[in-house]
């Protein structure tokens, strides 16, 4: 119990640090007025608009609003749009979701059972290949991936279309889904390959698997479940840490695509210098980023006793 | 006689220096002998490219809407072919690519080594000092580390603005803690070593155990981070320019020349797109694998 509040006060540390570090970075670093003033206004005017956005009061005063406000939801209107900008997030964020899990599942489905062969025949010419093709997983820009995706499959064989997003789990849509969803898998799944043919050659050695086999199960057997369950704890466990990772690279999918979800509008945003939008993004994913690893943490801690008992005694 | 067959002798095994050493361990591995020589021709072009690029692209002068979009291997109206394709203005892509891979290879090498600095720097007072300074500079990288590059990168732009300058500054501060990391990790075990006992026992100032002692120990790990930290900086920058959030249409990297080229991909004009893109790939792939050999010729302690 000590451990589990120590984590979320540590969370809460983090989310406040890095709320200091956007609040800075955007109110003091870069001015508000100089971008939300046009030139014809008077001196009377740009003070009352000072005033009205509180930009005359101290800096900690300043801060301190911006939080009470972000507690209660209040992230500030967008320019653009004219609305909350917290609703703006909140409404594309299940497009970001949707394409985040595909591309998880994805990566798991594929990268397993590929991991695995590695793992288990790492001499044969296939395992070669599909080390090779993880070593190339890694090092392709994403960006650029997803332009040959959309090339060949899309333009060439014009077998899926090249942007937009269909209506949620209807074939349409998954027709929409494929190509992102690849794209932004391709990384995490070099990433599961990897982990799970590392855990396959270590386990493939333990006393475990050598027993199963003594009793004569079959070898479909021995991997499918004795090998497989064995790596399944870590590979999820670090995919469970990377999904706020896919979340922040769905930014670059998401503008190659032109799929609608919170990564595209937050790039529009930059653009289009739309303050409001790009912290009420920076704080929601930061927030997210601390969940998720939090709850990886504390699941790992009750699947593990030796975490938390390390914990304990720092 | 006598005496000229032995200096012959003695001229043929070439006196063996550690640099030497590692030289002959890197290049035993003709994999990492080919990404080598790439990387060197790579860098070769970005410096030549005015010397070797038909055109200057970005003079308009030289350039002509009348080639605009011409398919890789037609004659431009300027007399020379190009072999890889013209762009939507007219520019000769290949031409376009060399001038972009010199701005690409430059701010991703001149970004990486002030992180190395700004990193080596601090990772070294961490584990020099101790104490609550390091437990601080710790926290820092830790929290920073836990956030993937890209989100970093984009929170940095989104605050620092855009401009050349501005992307520089982003991929410096989403670089240098894994410099402070590796060195400030390398730093404590060389730290507990006798040399640098010895060195305390002889009563040397601080700065100079730092800098002739620590400083030379740690540097083997500095190199190899460095490699990958450059190519991961290269890939980092293009995505920002694809995005728009990077470098200004003013200074064309490979990223931009890549982004110029969508909208005429969806036409079949892939050129304009996929070159840059094999540029950029080879660039990042050869340095990655530069890297990776490096880590295995400076680590004594991993089995090969």
């Amino acid at each position: 119990m000590v451990f589990v509040i120590r984590r979320v006060l540590q969370s809460l540390l983090v989310v406040l640090v890095m709320s200091l570090v956007v609040f800075v970075g955007v109110h003091v670093v870069g001015d508000p007025v100089h971008i939300l003033i046009s030139d014809d206004m008077t001196q009377a005017e740009i003070d009352r608009f000072i005033a009205k956005l509180g930009l005359d009061r101290p800096v900690h005063v300043q801060y301190l609003h911006f939080l009470a406000n972000a507690a209660r939801g209040d992230l500030g209107d967008s320019f653009v749009h004219g609305e909350p900008a917290l609703k703006l997030i909140l409404e594309r964020m299940p497009a970001t979701l949707e394409l985040a899990l595909a591309a998880f599942l994805l990566a798991i489905v594929v990268g397993i059972p590929l991991g695995m062969y590695a793992g288990l025949r790492p001499e044969s010419p296939a395992s070669h290949a599909i080390m090779a093709g993880s070593i190339l997983g890694f090092s392709l820009p994403t960006f650029w991936v997803g332009l040959m995706l959309i090339m060949v499959f899309a333009v060439m064989l014009g077998w899926l279309p090249s942007t937009g997003r269909g209506d949620f789990l209807t074939w349409d849509g998954l027709r929409h889904l494929a190509l992102p969803a690849i794209n932004l898998a391709l990384f995490k799944m070099a990433l599961v390959t990897r982990l799970a043919r590392a855990g396959t050659r270590e386990a493939a050695l333990q006393d475990y698997v050598k027993f199963a086999r003594a009793k004569g199960l079959s070898p479909s057997r021995v991997v499918l479940v004795h090998v497989l369950r064995n790596i399944l704890i870590p590979v999820v466990t670090v995919l469970g840490l990377e999904l706020g990772g896919l979340i922040a690279f769905s930014v670059v999918t998401e503008t190659v695509f032109a799929w609608p979800g919170m990564g595209k509008l937050l790039i529009d945003s930059i653009q289009r210098l739309d303050r409001p939008v790009v912290v009420a993004y920076l704080v929601i994913t930061v927030v997210m980023f601390v969940v998720i690893n939090l709850i990886v943490d504390l699941l790992y801690a009750a699947l593990d006793p030796r975490v938390r008992l390390r914990e304990a005694k720092a | 006689m006598s005496a000229r067959v032995e200096t012959a002798a003695i001229a043929v095994p070439a006196p063996e220096t550690p640099l030497r050493r590692l030289a002959a361990e890197f290049f035993a591995s003709p994999l990492a002998l080919g990404s080598f020589a790439l990387l060197v021709l790579i860098i070769l072009f970005a410096l030549l490219a005015p010397l070797l690029a038909p055109q200057n692209p970005y003079d308009l002068a030289k350039v002509t809407v009348m080639d605009a979009r011409l398919e890789p291997g037609e004659r431009g109206s300027a007399g020379f072919v190009m072999w890889l394709g013209a762009d939507g203005a007219g520019r000769d892509m290949w031409s376009a690519i060399l001038y972009g891979l010199r701005i690409s290879l430059g701010v991703g090498i001149a970004s990486g080594i002030v992180a190395l600095i700004l990193g080596t720097a601090i990772g070294l007072a961490a584990a020099y000092r101790g104490g609550w300074l390091d437990a601080l500079i710790m926290r820092i990288v830790d929290l920073q580390l836990s956030f993937p590059a890209i989100l970093v990168a984009l929170i940095l732009v989104a605050i620092l603005g855009r401009g050349a300058d501005k992307v520089m500054i982003a991929l410096i501060l989403v670089q240098w803690a894994y410099y402070a990391r590796t060195v400030r990790g390398s730093a404590l075990v060389e730290r507990r070593k006798e040399y640098i006992e010895a060195a305390h026992c002889l009563a040397l100032p601080p700065s100079r155990i730092v800098f002739r002692h620590l400083l030379p120990n740690v540097v083997a790990p500095m190199i190899v981070v460095g490699t990958l930290q450059t190519a991961h900086a290269i890939s980092l920058e293009a995505t920002l320019s694809f995005l728009g959030v990077g470098l200004p249409l003013t200074e064309p990297s490979l990223g931009l020349l890549i982004a110029n080229g969508f909208e005429y991909m969806l036409s079949g004009r892939y050129w304009i797109s996929f070159y840059p893109g094999v540029a950029l790939l080879v660039t990042i792939m050869s340095i990655n694998l530069v890297g990776d050999r490096l880590r295995d010729v400076l680590n004594p302690r991993l089995e090969r």
